[in-house]
């Protein structure tokens, strides 16, 4: 069962080509990161999964449901790649509005609150104003308010940005949770240890894949022992 | 449509300007102080004017003696309004005005009580006349000083039962008590929800539209027109509370008197207060940075201040300009509460004023959804 499927994505800026003919084929509970250089199409690409922009050409479903559909927002989570929260608002004014606008009751908002009040670790900035929290604070606080109505699949664009080591272990150990809970994610990241976590990486360089597979194959495919002399090794040969 | 959502998105409006302590303290104090400023310069009579008084008037000898209308007339001059000063000479009280020392010279001529009086028992064809030297760079004093000396002359012919052809009686239709600030609290009140409404909106809209919680929002089941609906239903109670802050303390403070029903009254000024977000979403689509909303301030104060009739009647307008009143929202709501809260009127008679709002409302609306759903 494809939770995310991408054939000949196309977006264009005017005349510019932002993705040119992408392929997606994501399975459910699957952790797939998006990889490649800045200007690679990488946030484009969630934008158009996610509903913020508009193909141009190709098609894309997600769990099933072709695009644009506004009706599959309800079960699809997006952390954008900037902040994007409510900065006059506290952190529980933030998560409870998100919450309300998938249809959540007060106690279940609540309850799912606490939870990833907890795994964010900011139980103690429950009533913090936003616009107070250090960068990385609210980077977290975003990505909570992401998962506030357990969506069945998460787009994720940059999410460990700024986010101390500790914390970004315990989000990976967080995502490989979800993922055992059959939730779909796909990720991108410029952190390319990071990149070992996921299932399967897709390498991006302008606004289409060049290379796809799990970290390991990708590394015996390169013949390299790193991710990041492996991209170089595609972006080469790509040329 | 899904109202739960909606109101979700009033309240965090609510949340925004509640927490933000300057906001809150703008939406409150702004009203009042709008109020207080305007209200207390506008209602301002002119008194004081510097005038000179020539008097060469000789007199007539008549059966109760020696009779000067000139002196009558001077002692008739509203004291509260004119300052006099007394002068022998013409050519020395006209230079105090090219000096800048006085605003006008009465000159009475030698004959004017004697012309006067055998011109009214019709025993002369000859005419005399007071002189007026004026400044007239100052039109509104121009205008009072004339003014003064008409109401002078006429309350003499009155005393001396001279009687003028024509005489004229004033009723007040409406408004018989009403003071100035009856007059003007119903129209700051449009004026302050118009000008705050849509400022509020704009800044609060192009906050989410630069920060970008604009855009994560269109990845949720929230639709635009929820979006619209929950910025209206905010500021129609922010605007309906401003609005009766404002006439209460006026009412406390400037014992201003109320006719009809201001229930009324504040309905149209929350029909204003919707019209007016909508504009300011609308607005925010044509700005990207909040430098850019800064910008469009003055095209949306100066309108409001010139064309919707708040300080000036829309009859003091150039004709050209007239029609432009009808585009300026506020007009509709200034003119119903005024008519509501100084005439007593009920919605059978502002009626045109509320559907003129209703369409203006229903437009916007529609625009600031549509602009809304507009992406890349
Ligand atoms: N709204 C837009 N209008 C015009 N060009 C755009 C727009 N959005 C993105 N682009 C262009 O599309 C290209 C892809 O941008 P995108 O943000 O998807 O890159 P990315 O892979 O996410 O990069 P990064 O790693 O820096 O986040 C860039 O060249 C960018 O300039
Ligand atoms: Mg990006």
């Amino acid at each position: 069962m494809h939770a995310i499927k991408v054939e000949k994505l196309e977006k264009k800026f005017g005349d510019f080509r932002a993705l040119d003919g992408l392929d997606l084929d994501i399975r459910k509970g699957e952790v797939y990161g998006l990889l490649g250089p800045n200007g690679a199409g990488k946030t484009t690409a969630i934008k158009v999964l996610t509903g913020l922009l508009k193909m141009t050409a190709g098609n894309a479903e997600v769990l099933g449901t072709r695009l644009p559909n506004k009706d599959i927002t309800q079960r699809v989570g997006y952390m954008p790649q900037e902040t994007a929260l409510y900065l006059g608002l506290t952190v529980h004014q933030n998560l409870e509005f998100f919450g309300k606008l998938f249809g959540m009751d007060k106690s279940k908002i609540l309850e799912r609150e606490a939870e990833l009040l907890k795994f964010i670790d900011l139980e103690r900035w429950k009533d913090e104003m936003v616009t107070n929290l250090s960068g990385g604070m609210k980077h977290r606080v975003s990505l909570a308010c992401a998962l506030i109505h357990e969506p069945e699949v998460l787009f994720l664009d940059e999410p460990t940005v700024g986010v101390d080591p500790e914390l970004r272990e315990s989000f990976w150990k967080f995502f490989g949770n979800l993922k055992e809970k059959g939730i779909t994610i796909l990720i991108t990241t410029h952190y390319m240890d990071e990149a070992s976590h996921c299932d399967r990486i897709g390498f991006m360089r302008t606004g289409k894949l060049i290379a796809e597979g799990q970290p390991q194959a990708i590394l015996r495919e390169a013949g390299t022992k790193s991710l990041e002399d492996a991209f170089l090794f595609f972006a080469r040969r790509g040329k | 449509m899904n109202f739960k959502r909606a109101l979700a998105v009033s309240r965090r409006v609510f949340m925004d300007l509640k927490n933000d302590k300057r906001t809150l303290a703008l939406i409150i104090i702004a009203p009042l102080f709008a109020m207080a400023i305007f209200g207390l310069a506008f209602s301002g009579q002119i008194s004081d004017v510097k005038v000179i008084v020539v008097n060469d008037d000789m007199g007539m000898n008549t059966t109760i003696g020696q009779v000067y209308l000139s002196e009558v007339v001077i002692s008739n001059l509203d004291p509260d309004t004119l300052s006099i000063t007394t002068m022998d000479d013409l050519p020395s009280a006209i230079s105090e005005i090219e000096s800048g020392n006085a605003y006008a010279v009465f000159y009475f001529p030698a004959n004017f009580t004697n012309i006067t009086i055998l011109a009214y028992n019709q025993m002369t064809e000859a005419s005399t006349s007071v002189g007026i030297h004026i400044d007239m760079s100052n039109v509104n004093v121009a205008d009072t000083i004339m003014q003064t000396f008409n109401d002078a002359v006429q309350k003499t012919m009155q005393e001396r039962g001279l009687e003028m052809p024509v005489s004229i009686q004033k009723e007040a239709v409406y408004g018989a008590n009403a003071s100035f600030m009856d007059f003007f609290v119903p129209g700051i009140m449009a004026f302050v929800v118009y000008i705050l409404t849509t400022l509020l909106t704009l800044i609060n809209f192009v906050g989410e539209r630069t920060s970008g919680t604009l855009a994560r929002l269109t990845a949720t089941p929230l639709r635009e027109s929820e979006i619209v609906a929950g910025y209206a239903m905010t500021f129609s109670v922010v605007g309906t509370l401003q609005a009766l802050l404002l006439l209460t303390v006026g009412m406390l403070v400037f014992g201003v008197n109320v006719e009809g029903n201001v229930a009324l009254a504040f309905m149209v000024v929350a029909l204003l207060a919707i019209v007016c977000q909508a504009l300011g979403i609308l607005l925010s689509s044509i700005t990207h940075r909040e430098a850019q909303a800064i910008q469009l301030i003055p095209f949306i104060i100066m309108p409001g201040f010139l064309l919707s009739g708040v300080f000036w009647p829309l009859e003091a307008l150039p004709t050209w300009l007239r029609p432009f009143s009808y585009l300026v929202p506020p007009s509709y709501a200034i003119d119903a509460c005024r008519s509501v809260m100084l005439r007593g009127w009920g919605l059978d008679m502002i009626w045109i004023d509320v559907v003129a709002l209703i369409v203006f409302a229903a437009v916007f609306l529609f625009l600031a959804t549509l602009s809304l759903k507009r992406r890349g």
